[in-house]
């Protein structure tokens, strides 16, 4: 088997009391663009800073290649950092600060050094802005600037914490095919924090979803998005109808559940097959945007109300009141059923847009 | 906003300005008066200035206030970076101690200092003189410094530090590279208010200057023993024109370009 670039073994972090890191293992792989996704607060940017170097772990290991790593201070690993607020040096001007961290480890001449600063510049698209200072460059601009002078060092992996965070919409979408372009073209393994699923499923290879310090899944976005491991999961990554619902039979592939008066058959996750039995509680998890609202009764739908419908430029979402619980259902195209508020319609839902998961514990006091 | 000033606010203001550097004013005058008396106005000369200048003992307090003054602000700035800088590294209460013993010869009585240095330098058998000056001028300098050059490191971002470091930076380099250039201006201020202060002490200065080595406030209020003569008001005059010099001095260094 091939052994993986970085391996995380346990890793375990606190701050005082808290812990903020619990048991953290994975593998990245070479070449690979991995995601850690979660909300804030969760451990992200903490276990970045962790391969970084910027925080000790009290226990666990860090494997760069087989060897470890977790007592090298931050210069004498071969990691970098773009940080969120890009952290270039205020002093220095581009062509200074791109060329910093090569002057420091004194690992080229002037020369050679020239030849590679315009090369990275090149690279990120900032031919021509050597004399500028960083505070006359505009933020997405700065951002390939610290990305650049990141890249000089040819680290064996470039971690980047939420660096899109704090560019306006239109610039973080160019930046996002901006920076999967980067990581095809240079093949370094790129480890990416942030909250923002969407980047996450737009630009990963693989995602690890992270909440409360703890790994809650790995794996392809498409995994991620259509087989989510938990409640937890299931909650943070797309836009879900999560709602409790009382299991009648329970099946290999699909189970029988109910809603109020209405019974319907849906695919069990693999976390559902084992635990759950006929009359638990259970929890339905529905993509808005696989729902359909027609006006003709029909298999497998729940039987519910119009509550509201709004127009959101290409999409059209509709509210509907299905035993007392609020369900939206997000349809692109003109409704086949022209419906008003106040009507009684039937929601139904393509097979795969629907998970069953076993309940958890408090996760609708979390907000989730 | 601009809110509109009274009537009674302008002259209030105006008092008060007036009162402020009404006496600056009449020193400086007073040093281009004829009559060797303060109670009369008998017309201009520079007579008063030609005699400081030629006056060996000022000239000598004269050198000696500089040297101090100079060593002063060069060791304070030293001292003073050097803490600040460090205090980043330290733990928590480790920084609490040291901003605690910094700003200790700050409020202790300079009356009280001054005596604890006499016993203190007595028993080191160090002669009392320029060294001793310096020394003891740089223990109420050094806060300063420190103080100022912690303000402006805490203006700087965490992770510009953070990058060098992670850019292949050592400590030492980093420290080199990118903290001393941004506390740069910061630091120079400082030193000029040491040479300032040192320039102005008296208390301390009385219990510390040797034999040839008297300072020139301490000559001056020797001087005044025996009655204000103009030649002490020429005197002031040139202090008051270095003190405005100094500061419009560091005014202009710290009005230059600012980083974040």
């Amino acid at each position: 088997m091939k052994q993986p670039l970085l391996a995380l073994v346990e890793l375990n972090k606190y701050y005082g009391d808290v812990h903020v890191l619990k048991d953290v293992s994975f593998d990245i792989n070479e070449g690979e663009f991995l995601t850690l996704l979660g909300p804030s607060g969760c451990g992200k940017t903490t276990l970045l800073r962790c391969i970084a170097g910027l925080e000790r772990i009290q226990s666990g290991d860090i494997l760069l290649a087989g060897t470890s790593i977790k007592e090298l201070a931050p210069n004498k690993r071969n990691v970098n950092t773009v940080f969120q607020n890009y952290a270039l040096f205020p002093h220095f001007n581009v062509y200074d600060n791109v060329a910093y961290g090569p002057r420091m480890k004194k690992s080229m001449g002037e020369a050679e050094l020239k030849t590679k600063v315009a090369e990275v510049l090149e690279l990120v698209q900032m031919s021509g802005y050597e004399q500028r200072m960083p505070h006359q460059l505009s933020g997405g601009q700065r951002q390939r600037i610290a990305i650049a002078r990141a890249l000089i060092n040819e680290p064996a992996i470039l971690l980047l914490d939420e660096p899109l965070g704090a560019l306006d919409l239109k610039l973080r979408k160019h930046m996002q095919t901006e920076l999967a372009r980067l990581q095809r073209k240079t093949g370094t393994t790129f480890v990416y924090v942030t909250h923002d699923q969407e980047e996450a499923l737009n630009m990963s290879d693989r995602i690890v979803v992270i909440d409360q310090g703890q790994v809650q899944q790995l794996g392809s976005p498409r995994e991620i998005y259509n087989n989510p491991a938990n409640l937890f999961v299931t909650s943070f990554i797309g836009d879900r109808n999560i709602f409790p619902v009382e299991v009648l039979q329970v099946g290999d592939d699909y189970s029988q559940v109910r809603l109020g008066e209405d019974v319907v058959a849906v695919r069990s996750s693999p976390s559902a097959r084992g635990a759950l039995s006929a009359d638990d509680e259970a929890v339905l998890a529905i993509l808005m945007d696989k729902m359909r609202i027609s006006c003709e009764q029909m298999d497998n739908a729940f039987r519910g109300e119009v509550v509201s419908i709004h127009y959101a430029g290409s999409q059209i979402r509709i509210e509907v009141r299905v035993a007392g619980r609020i369900l939206t259902v997000v349809e692109y195209q003109k409704l086949e059923c022209e419906c008003q508020v106040g009507d009684s319609v039937f929601v139904s839902w393509e097979e795969s847009g629907a998970y069953l998961l076993p309940q958890e514990d408090g996760w609708e006091e979390r907000g989730l | 906003m601009k809110a509109k000033v009274s009537g009674f606010g302008i002259f209030y203001l105006s008092l008060f300005f007036v009162v402020l550097y009404l006496p600056v004013l009449s020193v400086v005058l007073y040093s281009f008066n004829a009559s060797s008396s303060t109670a009369q106005w008998t017309g201009w000369t520079l007579d008063w200035y030609r005699q400081l200048f030629s006056d060996r003992v000022i000239a000598q307090a004269f050198r000696v206030s500089i040297q101090v003054a100079v060593l002063t602000a060069l060791l304070s700035a030293v001292l003073g970076t050097f803490t600040a800088v460090i205090s980043l590294w330290v733990t928590n209460r480790t920084k609490k101690a040291i901003q605690g013993m910094m700003i200790l010869p700050l409020i202790v009585p300079e009356v009280a200092l001054g005596v604890s240095l006499l016993f203190f330098f007595n028993a080191l058998r160090l002669p009392f003189g320029i060294l001793t000056l310096v020394l003891s001028h740089s223990l109420f300098c050094v806060p300063y410094v420190y103080i100022m050059v912690r303000l402006r490191l805490q203006e700087i971002d965490v992770s510009i530090i953070e990058s060098a470091l992670d850019l292949g930076a050592s400590r030492r380099q980093m420290v080199r590279t990118i903290i001393l250039p941004l506390v740069a201006p910061s630091i120079v201020t400082a030193a000029l208010l040491c040479l300032a202060m040192s320039l102005d002490d008296v208390i301390i200065s009385t219990y510390m200057s040797g034999p040839r080595s008297t300072t020139l406030p301490v000559h001056i209020f020797s001087m005044m023993r025996v009655g204000v003569t103009p030649k002490v008001n020429a005197l002031c005059s040139l202090i008051l024109m270095g003190t405005f010099l100094i500061i419009g001095f560091s005014q202009l260094i710290t009005k230059k370009r600012r980083f974040s």
